[in-house]
């Protein structure tokens, strides 16, 4: 919209500053996961029945929670418990959705079909029911998390790729391998996996934030991450039933699972703007 | 439009086939043998094991077991619960039928007006300090899942203030916590998008049209601009639609409702997978109940639309 330059000047101003809030938050969090068994005053399996339900304290910032656990380490170790298992899908996801985006893409014909035939069911699920499904056969824990996340994401992954290498497939670059004889898996290693994969990276990184909020919301349900394997789901929850005498749990847990998703969604925005200019006014 | 409907209804049958296998199979992988979990302490009752074994025919052929599954969900039947022996699945879910997708119909029905109201607030306010910190509420409201808010809400609304009630479910005083807690993220989503869409809109010629010859500026709003913005928002609704039914697994954990959502969760602890699998295929039908809904709604409200008709 150029019709009032003076305003894309101050909309331009809002979204970088946005984006390095988001940005500022991200890497606050990241570092916290990075470091936090250094940076957790007490163990998070510890426990201290003589200091249940502990108020905020000099020796506890943020309380303790129902078994005297440390609420300030819980949370610092669950920042890394979230980040690791939302980097693990995002691995599965990137190597499974493009493999298969790509052979759907170039190969074509059956391939491309039956490919796309899986993503068209599992879209055809509600968002987590796939996983309710998956918790029933695989039973609750870190590894059903992991498995329903990958599952329900990397069919996002397989249709980029796919309409990615759809894109270039007519491209000189590649018509010219074709005609030099090189092997077909030659053609998509060297030739179309280095021009998609940069878009892809970026783009589902993007959805690490959306990957930080299903995680939370499966242990918040109980068949996510079990005790005492600390996350910010399976705090709240606790807390929650606590909420009338001890609120501080739910309260502490909700805040910090609360920024950080505002801070992955502000930084997807920016990084959305930044590559996608034509949707910098969505 | 009526061949375009069938057609699109007919292209379910294979998927929503499909999902009713995969719950099939789904309950033949799940660990453990049913008849040993329902026997319970009276293991090792072989005339009692054996007639659970043909009351639930399980001693008939997997592809018996598969026909009758199929056959069943067709006549709305999801076979017997383990947990509750003898009893119907559809027994031990009916009630809970009517809170769930009451529920999701409810938080819909809130968050589009509202939704459209402050997107249409912030957009007529564009850049100014409001529409800015609204953004921010936006951003918040679509992202933070809505567990996390339920502490911050339920702790001011119910337990500092003491409006409403904490927990429960049977009056109209319980329901207003858990559907203003599912209507956030979708009003939020439809807020934003609508800001795009009017701000869109606003620049049209018709819209500096009706300006021009002197209409006032609300009813150019409510006349001109309002009906093209609402309009491509019906789009999302079966997105939105999918994440409310989602949402109410959260929800009726929080404030113990007996919903389909919480009955789900309660049957995976209880290893009652046929409670679940029912669950699990009945939200999937509902889901694409809704998006076919959507779709052809969206081509009737809209006549640029040429529904399945293709273009030359």
């Amino acid at each position: 919209m150029g019709d009032r330059p003076g305003f894309d000047v101050v909309r331009r101003f809002r979204r970088s500053r946005n984006a390095v809030l988001g940005g500022t938050i991200v890497s606050a969090v990241v570092l916290v996961a990075l470091f936090a068994r250094f940076l957790a005053p007490y163990s998070v399996e510890d426990t201290d029945l003589l200091a249940v339900w502990g108020p905020p304290s000099l020796a506890h910032p943020l309380g303790t929670d129902n078994l005297g656990r440390d609420t300030l380490s819980r949370l610092i170790v669950g920042a890394q418990v979230s980040l690791l298992i939302a980097l693990s899908v995002l691995a599965i996801t990137l190597t499974v959705g493009v493999t298969f985006g790509m052979l759907a893409g170039y190969r074509g014909g059956l391939v491309d079909a039956a490919v796309m035939r899986v993503v068209d069911v599992i879209f055809a699920f509600p968002e987590l029911i796939f996983a309710v499904l998956l918790a029933t056969v695989l039973g609750t824990g870190t590894r059903t998390v992991v498995a329903a996340l990958a599952v329900v994401w990397w069919p996002g992954i397989a249709r980029l790729t796919r309409s990615l290498v759809l894109s270039l497939r007519t491209a000189l670059f590649i018509d010219a391998a074709v005609t030099s004889g090189t092997p077909r898996r030659t053609i998509m290693l060297r030739h179309l996996l280095p021009n998609v994969v940069a878009p892809i990276i970026t783009r589902a990184s993007i959805g690490v934030g959306f990957l930080v909020t299903a995680e939370a919301t499966l242990s918040f349900l109980g068949i996510g991450v079990q005790e005492p394997t600390p996350s910010w789901g399976g705090m709240i929850r606790d807390g929650l039933s606590a909420l009338r005498t001890e609120p501080q749990l739910a309260l502490f847990a909700s805040l910090a699972l609360g920024i950080t998703i505002i801070g992955f969604n502000l930084l997807g925005d920016g990084l959305r703007d930044l590559l996608d200019p034509r949707a910098r006014d969505r | 439009m009526l061949g375009y409907a069938l057609r699109r209804l007919f292209g379910l049958v294979p998927v929503l086939f499909v999902v009713v296998a995969l719950a099939f199979v789904a309950n033949r992988l799940t660990p453990g043998d049913p008849v040993l979990m329902m026997l319970g302490t009276r293991a090792g009752d072989e005339a009692l094991a054996a007639n659970l074994r043909h009351q639930y025919g399980l001693d008939r052929p997997l592809w018996q077991q598969f026909v009758a599954y199929v056959g069943g969900v067709l006549r709305g039947d999801f076979g017997l619960s383990y947990r509750f022996v003898g009893t119907p699945v559809v027994e031990v879910i009916k009630d809970g039928l009517a809170v769930s997708p009451i529920l999701a119909i409810a938080a819909l029905a809130l968050a589009i007006p509202l939704g459209v109201a402050v997107g249409t607030f912030a957009a007529l306010r564009r850049n100014s300090w409001i529409d800015l910190g609204l953004i921010v509420v936006l951003v918040a409201g679509i992202s933070v899942p809505n567990f996390a808010m339920a502490a911050f809400l339920v702790y001011l609304v119910s337990l500092k203030l003491g409006w409403l009630p904490v927990a429960g479910w049977g009056t109209l005083r319980h329901a207003v916590l858990p559907v203003l807690l599912l209507a956030i993220p979708p009003s939020a989503y439809l807020a934003r998008l609508a800001r795009t869409y009017m701000l869109e809109v606003l620049q049209q010629d018709y819209v500096r049209t009706a300006r021009a010859k002197g209409l006032r500026p609300r009813l150019v709003i409510y006349r001109h601009a309002l009906r093209n913005t609402v309009v491509p928002l019906l789009t999302t609704i079966g997105i939105l639609f999918g994440g409310l039914l989602s949402g109410t697994f959260v929800v009726e954990t929080i404030f113990n409702l007996p919903g389909l959502g919480s009955l789900a969760i309660q049957a995976i602890f209880a290893r009652d997978y046929p409670v679940t699998l029912a669950i699990v295929v009945l939200f999937t039908v509902f889901y694409a109940g809704i998006n076919l809904a959507v779709d052809l709604v969206y081509g009737w409200v809209d006549p640029r639309i040429r529904l399945g008709r293709r273009e030359a």
